[in-house]
């Protein structure tokens, strides 16, 4: 079958940025609705937000409930044009560096604040 | 020629493996209270398993990648959900239990109550995690689980009645008590069919690099593993039967557990029981930890790797690291480690369904496996194993009530 | 979440009830085939088609995979169908009930 099939192949796919590291997994993907002309696949969604709303209301609830305990800003939801993507294969591959991505956020700060700070965390510089 | 040797690592691997504390908790009670009756119930178990590690094993080879990833990728974040939550629920419960099998084991060589052992055998199991890279972990684990022969020796030492043996292996039903035989029926299989296993070899696969060239190591280590591992937990079983059940003695406390080897092999058995339970234990608490991780990290798309130092996949490593802190909580609480033990067994069992039924449809995707999807006896072995699944689902709970503790 | 007005999120369709012209159930949308669209600013991937499964929800669940794998005969008599539809003919106005132009005999 010809064609990209979004359910199959891209949607809960694993991301990889432009250097191969892992930048999460297709969570949503936002589609502009046109007239007279068929769906343009928009954008790339990655993002906890998302998958709660696939999930159901009550995951939605759940999810900004334990945020606003935490006291957490509410979305960090990463928006991504389609047009970076650039394989389509195991993984989709897109065009971006992923240090710069909003959703990568928890990442980076536990490797700045926490995990880079235990002895043995990150390599040893001479 | 290196492959070979990976797949001597495999089988050393699952000979510790297949031995902790579950498993020799619910073999020793079989043991203790029907005799050899129970052994057609643990090779169930141990066939099972071997399947299921080889169709993990040969998923991640042929595709490259893990089984969570692909539930992930084919069913969609919905449906992952449920197997998210029912493994990892389960396997932190038996976590748990494997940090106080170590701790006991400690408390008996030391006379320090087990409760204070928790901490320092969590922070030891950290610190290798951490430090350490998959092969590492591996390797240490395969080569000290080789403690675990003892059992078999044991066994042997005792001259079991090999036809009463191998009879049993044919599946019969109880003179008296059934509740608590298909109890421990129950608890038997969950405590060999875990999916925290199968889903640790897959990432193990790919942590090793493994590639279509390895099916032949993936098949030969499924199999030949689980047989030496099982022929360690039916010696397990076999001692029972010999030492507990003529006395009629029923396994309610872990120092029971020590007479499995020291009534055969006198003081040098206790020192072995001790290593035994340590090692085999610790190893499992370390592939639990890393298997939760695992889970995490590849439903969610974070990057993973045991190899990786710990700041390149924060998130995989803060989730291990808090992991283990809260699986060594129950056992700090002073909590009743073979209670835990036997619930976490039931649990498990009754959790099978979640990841044996997904696997049904992967094994035999042949866009991901090509022309290695699943030939009729892997897919009615499958079957049987998806059926069995479903009915452990519905029977765990009648019989934890009718026939537990 | 808010989104651009004229957008819709994919997980919005999927899974949806597509009914004909007449209101007769089809089935449920189970995949949305894009292909690539070529024009002076870009490329763009758009839907060229919809597809839909008589039992939409065993698709959604991956378990539908079972079924072409099971072969033609069981499908057959499953009564299980797919239809593949291009996207002019289908009424995504109500991105709610998606409906198709044509009736059920002419898909």
């Amino acid at each position: 079958m010809r064609g990209l099939s979004l359910v199959h192949d891209v949607l809960d796919a694993q991301l990889v940025d432009r250097n191969e590291e892992k930048i999460g997994r297709v969570d949503g993907l936002l589609l502009e609705v046109r007239d007279g002309e068929p769906l343009r696949v928009a954008t790339i969604l990655i993002g906890g937000a998302v998958r709660a709303e696939r999930i159901g209301p009550w995951m939605t609830w759940l999810r900004r409930t334990v945020r606003r305990m935490a006291r957490q800003p509410d979305e960090r939801v990463s928006r991504i044009p389609f047009s970076a993507v650039r394989r389509v294969a195991d993984t989709v591959q897109l065009d971006v560096d992923g240090e710069r991505l909003e959703s990568g956020h928890l990442e980076r700060w536990l490797a700045a604040r926490i995990i880079g700070r235990v002895p043995g965390g990150s390599e040893e510089r001479t | 020629m290196k492959k070979w040797s990976e797949v001597a690592l495999g089988v050393v691997t699952s000979i510790g493996g297949f031995l902790e504390v579950g498993s020799i908790a619910t073999a020793a009670q079989g043991g203790a209270e029907f005799g050899f009756q129970l052994a057609w119930v643990l090779l169930l178990g141990i066939a099972s398993l071997a399947f299921l590690m080889e169709m993990t094993g040969r998923l991640a080879a042929v595709s490259g990648r893990t089984y969570v990833d692909l539930l992930r990728e084919r069913f969609g974040v919905r449906f992952f959900l449920i197997p998210l939550v029912a493994v990892f629920t389960v396997s932190l419960l038996v976590l748990s239990a494997e940090i106080g099998g170590v701790s006991i084991a400690l408390q008996m060589a030391t006379g320090m109550a087990f409760r204070w052992w928790a901490l320092p055998v969590t922070f030891i199991a950290w610190l290798l995690l951490w430090r350490g890279t998959f092969g590492v972990v591996e390797q240490g684990t395969a080569i000290l689980g080789l403690v675990a022969i003892s059992f078999a020796i044991a066994a042997l030492k005792l001259h079991p009645q090999w036809t009463s043996l191998g009879a049993a292996f044919i599946p019969s039903l109880p003179s008296h008590d059934r509740a608590r035989y298909w109890y421990l029926a129950v608890s038997i299989l969950g405590a060999s069919i875990t999916p925290y296993l199968y889903l640790f070899y897959s990432s193990g696969a790919i942590e090793d690099k493994w590639t279509i060239e390895y099916l032949g190591v993936n098949r030969v280590t499924a199999l030949l593993g689980n047989m030496f591992g099982g022929v360690l937990v039916i010696s397990a079983l076999v001692i029972a039967a010999l030492v507990f059940a003529p006395r009629h003695i029923h396994v309610d406390r872990y120092e029971q557990l020590a007479l499995l080897l020291t009534s055969p092999l006198g003081r040098a058995g206790f020192v072995l029981f001790l290593g035994t339970l340590c090692i085999t234990c610790f190893g499992t608490t370390l592939e639990i930890a890393l298997a939760l991780a695992y889970l995490l990290a590849q439903g969610f798309g974070w990057s993973w790797s045991e190899n990786l130092k710990p700041d390149k996949d924060a998130r995989f490593s803060a989730a291990y690291s808090v992991l283990l802190l809260v699986a060594a909580t129950p056992v700090l609480l002073g909590m009743d480690a073979l209670a835990l033990t036997n619930i976490s067994m039931v649990l498990t069992a009754a959790s099978l369904p979640v990841t044996v039924v997904p696997l049904l449809v992967l094994m035999n995707d042949g866009d991901t496996l090509r022309r290695h999807v699943n030939g009729w006896i892997s897919n009615v072995a499958l079957i049987v194993i998806a059926v069995l699944s479903v009915v452990l689902l519905f029977a765990a709970l009648p019989f934890q009530i009718a026939g537990g503790g | 979440m808010s989104e651009p007005a004229n957008t819709i999120v994919m997980s919005a369709l999927v899974g949806r009830t597509v009914r004909d012209h007449r209101g007769r159930a089809l089935g449920r949308i189970v995949e949305l085939v894009a292909e690539v669209q070529l024009h002076r600013s870009g490329n763009d991937y758009v839907v060229t088609r919809i597809v839909i499964g008589r039992y939409g929800s065993l698709d959604l669940s991956g378990i539908g995979q079972l079924v072409p794998c099971a072969g033609d005969r069981w499908r057959h008599w499953a009564g299980y169908r797919r239809y593949e539809i291009p996207w002019d003919q289908f009424d995504l106005r109500d991105p709610e009930h998606p409906r198709v132009q044509r009736g059920v005999g002419d898909v």
